[in-house]
């Protein structure tokens, strides 16, 4: 993989953005019991396999209410 | 002066005639306790009086000001508690209570003193969590501090404390009464033991007018209703008194537990003064006497059922 | 004028503490470095996964493969994205009552029409500005020497139609019902706009094209000129469609 040796400097920061939107998302699922729906291990699950598209579908549809 | 001035409101959803002809006073500095079953139109004459439902006949006057559907200036004068207050979660109480200040115009160093001495009132002067995680008692106690910031004339709260439970309850009425004097407060309930732990001033809401109103000594007067138990020394000498002509005629009920006798009188012809006379005359020295005032519930249950 | 400034206030603080601004400045972020990547690498990649001792001649990548991709994924992920997250900003306070308190407070109903818009416009212009300026610096980089003509126009007709979709959503909240009412209601209106193009000459029009052409005059296909009557009719139409959201709001039972 040349490429990605060619072109990390590029890659990093934007695996850091993925990472950061990830991250996010985990420690509010942590924090906060409830969720529209779905169960915790259901969201884990979609946030760390699914990038980009995880965080978002949990952010947008199975966030909770603050607590 | 009344602060709050009702007169004829009519309204209705669809076949359902909520308000037929509703009139109804508050005076000012006065605690008022609007009384009625659920579903028969509290909720209904309050969004009137705050502009948000359109009435079909009748006016509102609010310190002299008519009320108009939609943004209505008499707003000013009044503070809103809706039953479930409902807050945006990710903020503060001092942040939410800044929002609410900035809209009703009020300069900064006044919201920020007044909000410190508002949280000090409803007891969350220490609370700084965003709101989301409040209790419903917590919740309240924060909508009664939004209510209040800009120094309302008029507080109306619905069913302010039908949610909570009993420690809630006793924060809410405390507040209440507490700030008895400098605002009138209107609140609706059906729960009758905090109207009159609190009120001055009741009203009951029934078939879309008011029953009852008043003061509750007035309507207890009003209802003419009196009633006694005596405690006698012996059974015989109860059933003795029982057999008296004076009291065996329409309009007297006599109920007999033992000794004691319970008497009550619809259209106010035996009252104390006579059951007196009656029991020397009969040389009768009972070990109790007592005119029994007719509870809030009594007469609530009476106009209702 | 005080409760304009005010509810945008709120409005901003909302969406910073909501995620909906980590979400979208994230994703568009994200998309702003993944153009010209994408663009530079899918040859490498193609040959790397190619079964060995095939050949394929793919033509060198160039400045405007990325920025076709920029203008592929901000039009379809990108604008997909943000009404998603839009979605609830007037549909949840109705459905909630978190308004009541306020409105009986005598804030202005236009205000929270008019500042919601003006917050969201906002958190959209950031979101494509920063997109945009970080697919030009990784385009710069990686694509040396390579220009692109009519870019900021077809960047400001991205950004146009975004504006005019958000009020589209606004509008659309305070007839339709529910949660996800109003978002049902753009998705069919933006159907009602494709399906418009059937029709001899729409097309010129159409707001849709700010979006579906822009890489066209991003290649040097069309001149700017072209774009010019949709422009003409997108902006009113905005404006119009945040008139009607006011006009509706004012006589909603809250």
């Amino acid at each position: 993989m040349d490429v990605l040796r060619e072109y990390w400097l590029f890659l990093l920061p934007l695996i850091i953005a993925q990472f950061v939107l990830m991250i996010t998302a985990l420690v509010h699922i942590f924090k906060h019991p409830d969720y529209r729906f779905g169960s915790r291990a259901m969201w884990i699950v979609i946030v760390v396999l699914f990038q980009m598209v995880g965080p978002i579908v949990y952010f947008v549809f199975g966030r909770g209410e603050d607590h | 002066m009344n602060i709050l001035e009702i007169s004829d409101l009519q309204m209705s959803f669809g076949t359902n005639h909520v308000l037929r002809g509703l009139n109804m006073e508050v005076p000012e500095h006065a605690i008022f306790g609007f009384v009625g079953r659920n579903g028969v139109g509290k909720t209904t004459t309050m969004k009137i009086v705050l502009g948000l439902l359109k009435a079909q006949g009748g006016s509102v006057t609010v310190c002299g000001e008519t009320v108009s559907y939609g943004a209505t200036r008499t707003n000013r004068h009044i503070g809103y508690l809706p039953d479930v207050p409902e807050f945006y979660g990710y903020m503060r109480p001092r942040e939410y209570l800044k929002l609410c200040g900035e809209i009703t115009g009020l300069a900064p160093a006044k919201i920020k003193s007044r909000s410190e001495e508002l949280l000090e009132l409803v007891g969350l002067e220490g609370v700084n969590r965003r709101i989301g995680g409040f209790s419903r008692g917590m919740k309240q106690r924060l909508g009664i501090a939004q209510a209040l910031l800009n120094e309302p004339r008029l507080l109306i709260c619905d069913e302010p404390t039908s949610a909570l439970d009993p420690i809630g309850r006793r924060q809410v009425l405390d507040i209440l009464s507490a700030i008895k004097g400098r605002t009138t407060v209107v609140f609706s309930t059906h729960i009758l033991s905090d109207v009159e732990r609190i009120c001055d001033h009741i009203a009951v809401l029934e078939q879309g007018q008011l029953a009852l109103s008043g003061t509750l000594a007035e309507i207890q007067k009003q209802q003419r209703r009196n009633s006694f138990r005596i405690r006698f020394a012996t059974e015989a000498e109860a059933t003795a008194f029982t057999q008296l002509e004076e009291l065996n005629r329409g309009g007297v009920e006599l109920i007999l537990d033992g000794k004691e006798l319970q008497i009550s009188c619809e259209d106010g012809s035996i009252d104390g003064q006579k059951l007196v006379d009656l029991l020397s005359e009969h040389r009768l020295a009972p070990e109790n006497f007592e005119a029994m005032e007719p509870t809030l519930e009594d007469l609530f249950t009476e106009v209702v059922t | 004028m005080k409760h304009y400034f005010v509810f945008l206030k709120k409005e901003l603080m909302e969406y910073a503490r909501t995620y909906k601004l980590l979400i979208l400045l994230a994703v568009f972020t994200i998309f702003g470095m993944t153009n010209p990547l994408i663009a530079k690498l899918t040859p490498d990649l193609l040959a790397n996964f190619m079964p060995g001792g095939m050949t394929i001649t793919i033509p060198e990548p160039t400045a405007l493969d990325s920025w076709a991709q920029f203008f592929k994924n901000t039009q379809q992920m990108g604008l997909i994205v943000l009404l998603l997250v839009f979605s609830s900003v007037l549909a949840g306070e109705i459905s909630k009552g978190t308004l009541i308190n306020l409105l009986t407070k005598g804030l202005m109903r236009q205000a929270v029409i008019v500042a919601k818009y003006g917050a969201m416009l906002l958190v959209w212009s950031i979101s494509v500005g920063l997109s945009a300026f970080l697919t030009w610096v990784y385009t710069a980089y990686l694509f040396p020497g390579d220009g692109v003509s009519q870019l900021v126009f077809a960047v400001f007709c991205m950004w146009l139609f975004g504006a005019f979709l958000l009020a589209v959503l606004l509008a659309a909240s305070t007839v339709a019902g529910g949660n996800y009412g109003g978002l049902l209601l753009t998705g069919l209106a933006v159907v009602a706009l494709l399906t418009l193009n059937i029709v001899p000459g729409a097309l010129k029009y159409n707001p849709v094209s700010l979006a579906s052409r822009s890489m066209e005059l991003a290649a040097n296909a069309i001149d700017k000129s072209v774009l010019y009557p949709a422009v003409a009719v997108t902006i009113p139409a905005a404006l119009g469609l945040i008139g009607i959201a006011v006009l509706v709001f004012r006589r909603k039972q809250i």
